[in-house]
């Protein structure tokens, strides 16, 4: 290194005000607001620098000499993938930082990566989602592949009106996820146990799920509704008619809270009016909102009791235990097996009867405080009319 | 006659309600503490806030709410995993109420717990 | 209660005799006389049988009897309020965090707790009714004057006591509606000059804490009923020396003391059957313990304070608080002192100026009770 680079480094290092990672910083001179994101980004914390990717000499003073020696400008959109696993599939690179090393592999499977293979320059690549110069961690809550941001960052393409009509999308998954019980969790609760689009359709192999896979996927947080569902007739039914499992009933992107009146109205989409199996779901139905409707009963009336005041603990605990065999018997219904819905509703609605017989025993003893009364004031007419005439004896002059 | 029934009802009055029906001043007891083996938990009934009692280590014990913190289903010990299973959704505890698998977001709430000549003694709050 | 049996001589049975050799029974029986269970005087140099029925057919106007039966009425009450009272503080502890689960376990658990609670409610309700409508009827019919001055303001000063003893009941149970009446009742009374001051002083501070509590309960239990006893004392030992009010003189309206003392067991069963009606038929809720953080809806100050809260609020905002609070004072003062500023003219004119003026007064306290209602009724 001869003593006028040197003096150049030194110079350029006075001159910008986050000059470490030095060899970085004189293509900032030129191209200040690439050297703003890049400020913020995981890259520049682990000392990747400009020339990483776009090659070229950091320590020229002069367009010429910067843009000369290996210097490979914009990277081509098909060429990214290839670039980040440069570093992202070396083992040996990724192994300190605990990171896979597998997502130009999964990318390739991805319906972004055979797009891009077909030579498609609208498929995503890396940079669509992560960001080129300001690429953050995926743990950062401001990076867009954040679960928070992931839905906004899908709908970039996803929910683009021009994007959806060139590929023939008809629906704006976007609209429908934010309205879903899931979008609902995750965008304005924040609950990040709710999906967010790579939970379902992967992250760098994203695509659809397949038919006989969406149970699977669906199943990775709602584990005993396959479970039970896997036991049932709808699972090899389905399969061999080449239904969605799950979705047939509960839609996909726009999935709702699923109330127990679905039995009514998704059952009647492919089953006729008066078969068995409607006839099985109007059953079923009437079991949960039996249970349901004997819980509520007997909650208002323990509040009731509440308010007298009676003592009501142990109803509230039985309560909460038949609150239990409700919310434990709703996945059972994907098992169509009646015996099985009947048996925890059955202990749901026992609970709720019993609770009810016995608040109300406890109230109707209250009745006996009327009862009291009226002996109370028998006595006391009784008792008022001795004293009037012992009155009348005195006003009488007799007295004695 | 009227003193009699005055009578009654002041006696009956003044007769103190069982214990029971006490102020509990914010205390639960949780049985004996010896025959809780370490690791080993148990589920203490405490009207809508069920506990579990577990012990942690010859001298410590653990006190848990027994309240899933997804939709409050009442939890149960799993005597064999030694942990503590939700029957609704699969949801699991471990014994110091962090979540390992399932719906639920939150750990269990523990409880200030101590052992008192031999029986645990948990302090719920009022 | 039993009465005394008006059968049987003059001698009285060997223990009572043994017993009067040693102490004045007659004397102690003239303590309850004194409270006006019984006006006319003893003989307490007789013995207690002798004294007692040589009362009984003494000739005496009407006092268990409408209207003069208000004094007996509230006297009544206390006794009532006065048992239910020391029942309820078997089982009461004044701290913020026991006073609402002592008072739970007391009306749940406890055999007839329920029912001791509701009288005791039910007669403090009663009290401050009775002592207001004995008011009303001194105010209207002027007997206020001459010679009854010191019966009116001595009236005036036990419903003053009694509404306070009310007051600090409400805040005993620590439940929702009572603490932040208590809130409301205070920020009132604060406002008023030396008078808030004082209240202040003793009550011992702004907030309502565990300090106040243990005050409001001191009061509660030994400072205003002792208060309240020694008014109504004096209110009947007042009426013993002026005498009924409207009792005819002479013979006409007047009948053995033993009448009257009929209709004055009839008129206590039926308080009591009232009371115990009204607590079985319509008990006062039980609410939720209180949140010193959250003000429940419709926390309203106490009825007997909606006036001067409504009052202190009817001002344009300019009017200094202290100057209202001094208005409120000055109306205290000028019915305290009502005896002394209404002094006795031509007969004829000045009842019925009175008249016009207390139905001016009442009106003006309604009016005020009402819009102080009103402040809070919103959304």
């Amino acid at each position: 290194m001869n003593p006028a680079a040197v003096l150049a480094l030194a110079a350029s290092a006075a001159a910008l005000p986050a000059g470490e990672g030095g060899a970085a910083s004189l293509c900032g001179l030129c191209h200040p607001d690439v050297r703003v994101q890049y400020e913020t980004s995981i890259h520049r914390s682990e000392e990747i620098s400009c020339v990483s990717c776009h090659g070229g000499d950091p320590s020229a003073g002069d367009v010429a000499g910067a843009h000369g020696r290996g210097f490979r400008g914009r990277v081509r959109r098909a060429g990214i993938p290839d670039l980040c696993a440069s570093c992202h599939a070396d083992a040996g690179i990724m192994r300190p930082y605990n990171l896979p090393t597998d997502q130009l592999a999964l990318y390739r499977t991805s319906a972004h990566g055979r797009l891009l293979a077909r030579g498609d320059d609208r498929a995503a690549v890396c940079t669509d989602c992560h960001g080129a110069h300001d690429i953050r961690s995926a743990r950062d809550p401001s990076s867009r592949v954040h679960s928070l941001n992931v839905p906004q960052t899908c709908a970039r393409c996803h929910s683009d009106a021009s994007l959806r009509a060139a590929f023939g999308h008809l629906g704006d998954p976007y609209a429908d996820f934010a309205a879903s019980v899931h979008g609902e969790a995750l965008l304005r609760r924040g609950n990040l146990s709710a999906p967010d689009c790579s939970r379902c359709h992967g992250a760098h192999g994203a695509a659809p799920p397949g038919m006989g896979d969406v149970d699977k996927v669906c199943g990775q947080c709602h584990q005993t509704a396959r479970y039970w569902f896997r036991t049932g007739p709808h699972a090899t039914a389905m399969a061999r008619e080449g239904m969605s499992e799950c979705a047939s009933c509960h839609g996909h992107h726009a999935t709702a809270a699923a109330p127990v009146s679905l039995l009514e109205t998704a059952c009647s989409g492919c089953h006729a009016a008066g078969t068995a199996p409607l006839e099985l779901a109007s059953r079923m139905k009437t079991l949960y909102d039996g249970a349901g409707e004997e819980i509520e009963t007997a909650r208002a009336l323990v509040d009731k009791a509440a308010r007298v005041p009676l003592y009501v603990e142990d109803y509230r605990a039985r309560l909460q235990e038949a609150d239990t065999s409700l919310i434990e018997s709703l996945p059972t219904m994907h098992s169509l097996d009646l015996s099985r819905v009947e048996h925890l509703t059955a202990r749901a609605r026992s609970i709720g009867r019993e609770v009810q017989a016995e608040v109300n025993g406890k109230l109707g003893d209250r009745a006996w405080r009327r009862l009291g009364l009226a002996a109370f004031w028998f006595y006391l007419l009784v008792t008022v009319a001795i004293l009037a005439r012992r009155r009348r004896r005195w006003a009488g002059g007799g007295g004695r | 006659m009227w003193g009699l029934a005055a009578a009654g009802v002041g006696l009956s009055f003044l007769r103190a309600p069982s214990a029971g029906h006490r102020p509990s001043e914010g205390t639960v007891r949780c049985g004996p503490f010896s025959t809780l083996a370490i690791g080993e938990g148990r589920f203490v009934p405490h009207g809508a806030r069920p506990l579990f009692v577990v012990r942690a280590s010859e001298s410590e014990v653990l006190a848990l709410s027994a309240v899933c913190t997804h939709l409050h289903c009442v939890l149960r010990w799993d005597p064999g995993s030694r942990t503590i299973q939700c029957p609704c959704h699969a949801g699991a505890f471990d014994r110091s109420g962090a979540v390992l698998s399932g719906p639920p977001s939150r750990p269990l709430p523990q409880l200030e717990a101590d052992v008192r000549a031999d029986e645990i003694v948990v302090h719920v709050g009022s | 209660m039993s009465g005394a049996d008006p059968a049987g001589g003059s001698r009285g049975p060997r223990p009572i005799a043994w017993i009067e050799q040693r102490l004045n029974l007659t004397e102690i029986f003239s303590f309850l006389t004194n409270f006006g269970v019984f006006p006319a005087e003893l003989d307490t140099r007789k013995p207690l049988r002798e004294a007692i029925h040589e009362a009984l057919d003494r000739p005496i106007p009407s006092y268990a009897r409408w209207p003069r039966v208000l004094g007996i009425l509230s006297l009544m009450l206390l006794a009532v309020l006065a048992v239910t009272g020391v029942m309820l503080a078997f089982y009461y502890q004044p701290t913020p965090s026991e006073a609402y689960e002592s008072s739970t376990i007391l009306v749940r658990d406890v055999t007839f707790g329920w029912f001791v609670h509701q009288v005791h409610g039910w007669a403090s309700h009663a009290l401050l009714f009775v002592l207001l409508l004995r008011l009303g009827r001194f105010f209207f019919q002027t007997l206020y004057r001459p010679p009854r001055e010191l019966i009116w303001m001595v009236g005036l000063l036990a419903f003053l006591a009694a509404t306070h003893a009310d007051l600090t009941g409400r805040l005993l149970g620590w439940s929702g509606q009572g603490y932040w009446t208590t809130v409301r009742a205070v920020e009132i009374l604060y406002d008023l000059p030396v008078l808030g001051g004082l209240f202040a002083f003793v009550v011992g501070g702004p907030g309502i804490d565990s300090l106040v509590l243990t005050r409001f309960y001191l009061m509660h239990i030994l400072v205003l009923p002792a208060a309240l006893t020694g008014l109504l004392y004096l209110g009947s030992a007042g009426v013993r020396r002026v005498g009924l009010s409207g009792a005819p003189e002479g013979g006409a309206g007047r009948a053995a003391y033993a009448v009257y003392l009929h209709d004055l067991m009839i008129l206590a069963l039926l308080t009591v059957g009232a009371l115990v009606t009204l607590a079985t038929l319509l008990p006062a809720p039980f609410d939720q313990p209180a949140d010193p953080l959250v003000t429940p809806r419709g926390a309203r100050p106490p009825w007997y304070l909606l006036a001067s809260y409504g009052f202190m609020e009817a001002f344009p905002g300019w009017f200094p608080r202290w100057a209202r609070g001094l208005l409120v004072e000055a109306a205290l003062v000028c019915a305290l002192l009502l005896p002394f500023l209404d002094r006795p003219g031509k007969e004829g004119r000045r009842v019925r100026t009175a008249r016009i003026l207390a139905a001016a007064a009442i009106a003006a306290w309604l009016t005020f009770t009402w819009y102080g209602w009103r402040l809070e009724a919103g959304p």
